[in-house]
């Protein structure tokens, strides 16, 4: 169930009986930019630390702990041509407590204390918060580097969008950018984004529209523009594949390839990508595992994964250093295997059974059934039954999954190499 | 079968132990499409020292051999069990821990089918010197990725410090020269020890028809022949607290320093099961009211920047230790380790402990337990990892409700002690 608050703020409701919980998301949606990511991680931060009635975050902290240990969160993300800044919030039923339900309009108001009443003075956040949470934010956008897995992809990403600013940056933003944000810009952006993003509040658990309707119709959002870029990213193919070598002082060598595929986020091809992914990398029984990991011993992991609002796939390995050329070579022949067709009605099955298997999964998992309803009101194509999506998934036939590894295109490779003191 | 009721909860529990020893546990939960099962042995990477089943000499394997034989078990002459479940729809998987042995799938179709499979595969051992070679590649790099994980690195820093001698210090896959040394004999001695029915339990927990379920285990262990087993006899080096190191440093590939005071159990803890668990939930509440993110102490060491959001702590108990860190990244370690010794060492004269605060966190523990019922994961693996005789995580309700001020006071007494407290810190490579 759907409901306008104001054009372009949008109430979903998901009842279900299966949770001692209920979850709410806030999401507010913007088109992605370099800027905009360092802007909103740090605003983030900010909001999610004190308030005007909660100045300390200890007094935040209280108060979730004395609603019965809700949880509260506010992140940023992105997606294709969007940056999100999410504000979560989840709570026990108050139907599980005794005495307890005017709880729930409390959680509402805590919400609203949270992202509309910050510690600020109306014109800049508070100083003390301001400083410490950007000083802590560059500390913890240059620890990305402690994790060495993060940091390969960070930097297949950055190879791949060479040509793009804002592909290339991190959806937490940039160490330089956040250095540079002063307190009253960050406030003004902090207004600008509140009256002119897209809001989705999606709201899952035993619940009533009618109980939730009139708690966040108080948040009292306004009418906004839609947003208009499209919300997938396209990239021009290259001719040469992009190529970086970085020396660094680890144990185990990472190589990573990012291939573009042009195949979005259920357009025809959707489902016939999942089945490619699943045949190539995404799965325990699918060839890069077998071929890499276990008639090799090459790795302990080598996988595949796709991002459909970029039209890309991407290749990760932790292996040994000296085993690079092999390993390149080894993807490489997985992936002519599945272009010449080399496919068992086996893997087929197996790769259907799997992908059947996670999207039902996914059903019982509150903040992927919330993610979901929020794709399907953004993406009418992707708004089909269950009945329907796992049809199309059966439909998939090997010649499809063949011309799905066709299309394939290899545009950058990373290479951490190891074993240097 | 017996079943019981939690009625607080609103959730019921099948149990039953077979003739062989294997004891079973069924939650059903409606609604849910998944299932999700876990076959655990009580067997994990500090048993390495122990009689193997029929001898009466105790013989010590090489490290990493539980780990090493978990990734063996998946490998069967006809093939990898990996792809059965694949084609009959299910993500299955395993886990080593210093304690403990798990072996999982979810579904959310061909239940039985994949049940029997895990049965099955976890109780049909195959070993060749073939596999076991080819193995010991991708285990190494597992090693390698683990490695250069500075958390890893650090925790394992910390258990260092407080167990110099006990296998707890040692990596649970082992290191790329212990598993050179493991051979298929010493897989099947390890296998045969510790994976006897009477020593395992079986967890599902998801969509069910409970009574069809247990049939289905019935028939499937009654149909199998096990010895009889007696006790297994485990042999742990002896430590003092005069093994412990108490300060070290460590060289990592990180862009800031680190801070981690460790504390190590010294006393021995109650033996009944209720009062144990009493006890581990006691200690959490101590800590959450002495530095978690409600307190005076962490909101002093937060506005003075001595710590960032990636501070934390945790309290662990397992079979036969119990220790508890604290720390997180920070640009003044040594001021930041100092204080948490202070604020420590002065814990039973803290203003934090008031029963105000105790209620406030009592209500929190409360509502994040049932909040961590959601998951059929963590129902599944805190049920198995945890061996409190009788009670079970079910229980959380009473025992959340039942602690007082002077619980909190007796894990004071017990456990924070100036000679049992370790301090590590992680410096940048570059800087070394």
């Amino acid at each position: 169930m759907s409901n306008v608050l104001a054009k372009n703020v949008n109430l979903h409701v998901i009842p279900t009986k299966k949770y001692k919980t209920i979850h709410v998301l806030i999401r507010f949606a913007s088109e992605l930019t370099r800027e905009k990511a360092s802007l909103r991680t740090l605003l983030s931060s900010i909001l999610e630390t004190n308030s005007l009635n909660y100045p300390q975050q200890t007094d935040i902290s209280k108060k979730l702990s004395d609603m019965y240990g809700a949880k509260m969160g506010i992140g940023s993300s992105k997606k294709g041509n969007r940056h999100y800044l999410n504000a979560v919030f989840s709570m026990v039923n108050p139907k599980y407590l005794p005495n307890e339900a005017g709880l729930l309009a409390e959680g509402f108001n805590f919400m609203q204390e949270i992202l509309l009443n910050p510690n600020a003075d109306g014109m800049q956040f508070d100083e003390e918060t301001f400083h410490r949470e950007k000083k802590n934010l560059i500390s913890y956008v240059q620890s990305i580097y402690d994790d060495k897995q993060s940091l390969a992809s960070l930097r297949l990403q950055s190879l791949y969008y060479s040509e793009d600013e804002a592909q290339q940056t991190p959806g937490f933003g940039r160490v330089e950018d956040v250095e540079k944000i002063e307190n009253s810009e960050l406030f003004n952006y902090y207004q600008q984004m509140l009256q002119e993003d897209e809001i989705d509040i999606v709201i899952l658990g035993d619940i009533d529209e009618q109980d939730v309707l009139p708690l966040v119709q108080q948040f009292n959002f306004v009418d906004r523009e839609a947003l208009v870029a499209s919300p997938m990213y396209q990239r021009q193919r290259q001719l040469t594949v992009a190529e970086r070598v970085e020396k660094l002082p680890v144990q185990q060598g990472k190589l990573n390839l990012a291939y573009q595929t042009d195949a979005y986020f259920h357009d025809t091809h959707y489902f016939a990508m999942q089945v490619f992914n699943g045949i190539f990398g995404g799965f325990a029984h699918s060839k890069l595992f077998m071929n890499v990991r276990e008639k090799e011993s090459m790795a302990y992991y080598a996988s595949s994964s796709l991002d459909t609002f970029r039209g890309m796939m991407t290749v990760q390995t932790g292996i040994d250093s000296q085993n690079k050329e092999k390993v390149l070579a080894l993807v490489s022949e997985q992936l002519d295997a599945i272009r010449e067709g080399n496919i068992s009605e086996e893997e087929m099955q197996q790769t259907k059974a799997m992908i059947r298997n996670q999207f039902m999964l996914s059903q019982d998992n509150p903040s992927a059934s919330i993610e979901s309803l929020y794709l399907a009101k953004k993406f009418p194509q992707s708004d089909i039954s269950d009945d329907e999506w796992l049809n199309r998934l059966e439909a998939v036939t090997k010649e499809e999954v063949q011309a799905m590894a066709q299309k394939m295109e290899l545009q950058a490779i990373y290479f951490m190499e190891g074993g240097v003191a | 079968m017996e079943k019981k009721v939690y009625e607080l909860i609103n959730e019921t529990l099948y149990t039953e132990t077979l003739p062989n020893g294997l004891k079973v546990a069924l939650l059903p939960k409606e609604g849910f499409h998944k299932t999700y099962s876990l076959f655990t042995t009580d067997y994990g990477s500090i048993d390495e020292e122990f009689k193997p089943l029929g001898q009466d000499e105790f013989v010590k394997v090489p490290d990493g051999i539980a780990h090493f034989l978990e990734h063996k078990m998946f490998e069967k002459e006809d093939g990898d069990v990996f792809q059965l479940f694949g084609k009959q729809g299910a993500s299955a998987n395993a886990f080593t821990s210093f304690t403990k042995t798990s072996y999982l799938f979810s579904s959310t179709d061909q239940v039985e089918k994949n049940l029997t499979t895990l049965l099955d595969f976890v109780q049909a051992p195959y070993f060749t010197e073939d596999t076991v070679e080819k193995e010991k590649g991708i285990i190494g790099q597992e090693i390698q990725m683990y490695d250069d994980d500075p958390n890893w690195r650090t925790f394992f820093g910390l258990l260092q410090a407080m167990y110099p001698k006990h296998p707890l210090h040692i990596d649970i896959a082992g290191t790329i020269d212990s598993i050179a040394e493991i051979t298929a004999e010493d897989l099947y001695l390890c296998y045969n020890t510790f994976y006897h029915p009477s020593n395992m339990n079986l967890f599902v927990v998801g969509k069910m028809d409970p009574e069809a379920m247990m049939a289905l285990i019935r028939e499937n262990q009654a149909s199998k022949e096990f010895t009889a087993m007696p006790p297994i006899e485990r042999k742990f080096p002896e430590e003092t607290a005069a093994d412990i190191v108490k300060e070290s440093t460590i060289y990592l590939d990180v862009t800031r320093p680190k801070a981690y005071v460790g504390i190590k159990g010294l006393e021995a803890l109650p033996t009944d099961g209720y009062e144990l668990l009493r006890n581990r939930t006691a200690a959490s509440l101590l800590f959450q009211m002495l530095i978690g993110t409600t307190s005076d102490n962490y909101l002093a060491m937060y506005n003075e920047e001595l710590v960032d959001d990636s501070f934390g702590f945790e309290f662990n108990m397992d079979r036969g230790f119990y220790f508890a860190d604290f720390g997180g990244d920070t640009d003044q370690p040594v001021e930041l380790a100092e204080r948490l010794k202070e604020i420590l060492l002065t814990a039973k004269d803290s203003p934090e402990l008031t029963e105000e605060r105790l209620s406030l966190l009592k209500k929190r523990m409360m509502g994040n337990y049932l909040q961590s019922l959601n998951s059929l994961e963590y129902i599944a693996n805190q049920f198995s990892k945890d061996s409190f005789g009788e009670a079970t995580l079910f229980d959380m309700v009473d025992v959340i409700d039942s602690i007082m001020l002077e619980d909190i006071q007796g894990v004071i007494n017990h456990f924070i002690k100036e000679e049992a407290m370790v301090t590590l810190y992680v410096y940048p490579k570059n800087k070394e």
